[in-house]
Parts: C-alpha cells; structure tokens; sequence
C-alpha cells in the first residue's frame, strides 16, 4: 500500500469517527429513557365514553404479532364499584340462577376471580363488596370485560394495558397501525408509573 | 300539507339548541362513587395495580456492555487467534443470546430507520442503547472491519451456521448484486423519514428472522426467512452479501479500515487455497478484501500455515539419496 493511500485512509477514518461521534452527540442529548408503547384508555375503543352498546374491539389479540398479545385487562380496584353483579364477570344476558346471580361468566378464558371482601353487612348478608382482579397469565386482552365495565353499570375502572414485559417494542406495531380509534401511542413511561412500581415492589 | 311541513322544519330549528345542550352535558364517570377502603371496612387493603414495566435499565446496559464485548472478542479471535472454532461458538452464542433470548433486539439493522427518524424528525427520540447499537459497529468497522457481521449479528450467524456447501458466485454477478443492499437503504431511509402518517419501516417489516427468533410473525416473514435459510446453503450468507442495508454502511466504513483481517505473504502462503475456502467472495486475489470480508476465518482454517504446519504435524519427506 503506497504512504498517500495510508494517509487517506486515516484521514477518511478520522473524519468519519467524527462525523458519528457529532451525529451520537445530537442523538444522545435529545435521548429519552426507556420509549414504549401504550394505551390511551380514553381513547380506547372499550373504555372511552359513549361506546355502549357497540361489540368489543378484539384488535389488540388479534393483531399483536406477540403469542396471546402483549395487551392485558387490568382492573383499577381503587376505582371498581365492587358490585355483587359485575357486568364484567357475569355475562348478565343468562339465564339467573338459583343464587340470584347470572349462570354465565363474561371472559371466555375465566381469567377473572370474584370474593367478597370487607365488613359483612348484618341486616343483609348478602349486599355485600366483592373484589374482582384479573389473572393476567389467563387474560389475552380481547377487551370484553373493559367493554362491559361502563356507564351505566360499571364505573370504567377495567381497562386495557400494554405489558410492557411481553411487549417486543416493534418499530411499526401492528394493533397500533390496525386501531381504529389511534389509541395506541409510543412515549416514555410516565414518571407515576415508576415512581408507583418502586412503591409497591409485589 | 305544505304549512305543516314548514311548521315541522320550525320545530326542528326551535328544539336544536337544546338538542346542542344535551350533548354537551359533560358526562363524568362518578369515579368517586366507587367504594373504598374505609366503606368496605374490615380491614380491606385495596390490591395495587400491577404495572409490569420493561427491562430494567442495568439490563439495557448490559445489553449494550455484550454488544461491545462480543465485537471485541470477534476481532480477538479472528485477527489474533485466527480461530475458525472459536468464531463458530461466538456465532452460537449470539443467535441464542441476541437472537432467541433478545428475540432479535438488539438490531443496528433496524437501528437504521430510528436514527434516520430521530435525526429528521425535531420530536422524535431514541433511548440511548440504540444509539450506542447503531454506533458501536460502524465504529469498529471503521478500525477492524466487518467485525460485527462474523459471530455477532443474530441474523448473519444465523446464517454462518446453515452454510453447507457454499458456491463461488460468479464476481460480475456478486458485485451486481451487492447493489442491492444500498438500494434497500436508501428505500428504508426514505420510507423511516416520511411524516408520522406514511411512515413505515421496511426493514422491520421485512425482518427474515426475526420471526424465527420470536416464534411468531407474518407468515411473509417465515417465507423470506426460509428461503434465505435454503439458499444460504449453498449461496454464502444471501441477506448478508446482498441485501443486509446495515452491511451497505459497515463496508463503506470497513473500507477505511487498517487492522482487519489481512493475508499476507510472509505470514500465510500465496498458495490461493483461502480463496476457495471463502465462501462470500471476499478474498480477490489472494488478498482480503475489507468491505467484503464477514468475519468467519475460515480463509485462516485452509490456510497451510495455520492448520498442520503451525501446529508441527507436517510429515518430514526424506530427501531420496
């Protein structure tokens, strides 16, 4: 190799050093940390307001390129009504049975559990709280229970949630391209959110 | 008849600011309705919400600590060790980590798209581990060569690993071809840099392992995958040669390299058995062509002076009297 093409070549070498070393930089100083993608629950079509009556929108399992999808219901306990008929795990539209209570469920996979809890009401045993919390290793997010926790039943505390653990984090997410209401957006996890998960650590 | 219809139409015009005011009664769900702690009494401790996050943030260092450490070991062990074997296990290691464990994440080929987005686009960013995934290569390349195609890459060990009987492409042929990949990048720029509305990332879209690696996807993506696998047999590392529009980058950056992979008189013989033994047709000449050359050493394991000779197996022949 002659001495003027070595020279060149360490000229071209550093100068593109350079070049990425500048273009890092601007990267870097506009980098956020962790970027994924999520749901806007008042956007969702089985959550917003006014979507009463209309067929759940199965999107998020249908689409997800991830095996039984990345999107999971999870139900807000603050914010859930404790109802002894919760249109969510009843499928209220059965046949009621010798309890009173409906003879079907709402979730196909059974994901959802039912036990009454607080102080027991001695005039009536039976008006009683029950909470309700949704096993996510059984839930693939096909949003029939968010749909069905609404006005004027339900007080919306269902809704449905990216995991971001099964989440791949795809360059082009297939339920976001498929959604037909945009709710599905990609931003850095908000702050509550962390700050939430450092308090509670189960 | 014609008046009652004017009356109706009045009707109509009276009663629709008041239909107007109906809708936009602000409708709020009585969140506050729902019972807590306190009315449900009994000691009830309201769940919390489970909230599972990504990978946590150590990990994505780790991820990037790997990244750097496997390229380091890739140029250890071709242009030092000149190991065959040892880039063989390399190559093993990154199709289980950074292909099945990852699920083919950590990609600079992918990276491509998001840098060319964040670099156009004022609001778009990236986190920081794909900046340092779309850097780390180039930069080594940029020194040592390819190091980052050999044992590293999921997607080209994966196919190092299926290469079975591989055939000399023709050199017309290989050179049209290896036009491909900057044709790919300069599409899959053009479509990452659309506004948000059309855009699109094709490299993504047309991942050909990605689907293996995550066992699932589009079956488009199995088909191109498959094919790849079947050609890669016998044509050396398809995806990698002509298609890859990463490589397109790394080989004008290997180009400025000056400490890759060389063969060179003194240390190998001119004897021409590593060309036919380079299966991607990086060796012209007798020589190793930078911004062809993947990193696999197998020019090394055909090499005379490598093999028997290093290793003082060769057969002493009496000279006849």
């Amino acid at each position: 190799m002659s001495k003027d093409v070595s020279r060149r070549k360490a000229l071209g070498r550093m100068a593109t050093a350079a070049g990425m070393g500048g273009a890092a930089l601007y990267l870097v100083k506009k980098a956020q940390g962790q970027i994924v993608w999520q749901i806007d629950s008042a956007k969702c079509l089985n959550s917003r307001l006014g979507e009463v009556g209309v067929k759940a929108c199965d999107l998020c399992l249908k689409e997800c390129v991830v095996t039984r999808s990345a999107v999971r219901a999870v139900n807000h306990c603050s914010g859930c009504g404790r109802c002894n008929i919760c249109p969510a795990y009843f499928n209220v539209t059965s046949a009621v049975n010798r309890e009173g209570l409906p003879s079907e469920k709402l979730c196909p996979r059974d994901a959802i559990a039912r036990k009454p809890i607080g102080a027991i009401d001695p005039g009536d045993p039976a008006n009683n709280f029950y909470e309700y919390i949704i096993d996510e290793t059984k839930c693939d997010g096909c949003g029939k229970c968010a749909m069905a926790c609404k006005e004027p039943a339900g007080l919306g505390s269902i809704v449905l949630k990216v995991r971001h653990d099964l989440c791949v984090n795809c360059n082009k997410c297939a339920i976001s391209t498929s959604c037909p209401k945009d709710a599905f957006f990609q931003g850095p996890i908000p702050r509550a959110v962390l700050e939430q998960q450092e308090q509670s650590p189960a | 008849m014609r008046w009652s219809l004017v009356l109706v139409l009045l009707w109509l015009v009276a009663a629709l600011p008041h239909a107007i005011e109906a809708q936009s009664i602000p409708y709020e769900r009585p969140r506050d309705r729902a019972p807590q702690q306190k009315d449900i009494g009994g000691g009830y401790v309201t769940p919390p919400v489970q909230k599972p996050l990504p990978r946590a943030a150590w990990l994505e260092i780790l991820d990037t600590a790997l990244l750097a450490g496997a390229m380091g070991l890739s140029v250890w062990l071709v242009v030092r060790r000149r190991s065959r074997r040892g880039v063989a296990a390399l190559a093993v290691a990154s199709v289980a980590y950074f292909g099945f464990y990852r699920e083919g994440c950590i990609c600079p080929i992918g990276s491509i798209q998001n840098v060319a987005v964040a670099l156009v686009d004022a609001h778009a960013r990236i986190p920081i581990l794909v900046i340092a995934t779309f850097f780390l290569p180039l930069l080594v390349a940029v020194f040592y060569g390819r190091a980052f195609c050999g044992g590293v890459c999921a997607l080209g060990a994966l196919q190092e690993l299926v290469v079975l009987r591989p055939v000399q492409v023709p050199r017309r042929l290989d050179r049209a071809l290896g036009w491909l990949k900057y044709v790919y990048l300069l599409a899959a720029i053009w479509w990452a840099v659309q506004p948000l509305a059309k855009r699109d990332f094709i490299i993504c879209r047309f991942d050909p392992f990605v689907g293996f690696f995550r066992r699932t996807g589009f079956a488009h993506m199995f088909a191109i995958g498959g094919a790849l696998l079947v050609i890669g047999m016998f044509v050396g590392r398809p995806y990698c040669r002509y298609l890859c529009p990463y490589g397109g980058l790394l080989s004008w950056c290997a180009r400025l390299a000056n400490r890759g992979v060389t063969i060179t008189p003194d240390k190998e013989l001119d004897c021409g058995l590593c060309a036919g033994a380079c299966p991607y047709g990086a060796i012209d000449q007798m020589r190793a062509v930078r911004k062809n050359c993947l990193y696999c050493a197998r020019c090394y394991a055909a090499c005379p002076r490598e093999g028997p000779l290093a290793q003082g197996k060769l057969i002493q022949v009496e000279a006849a009297e």
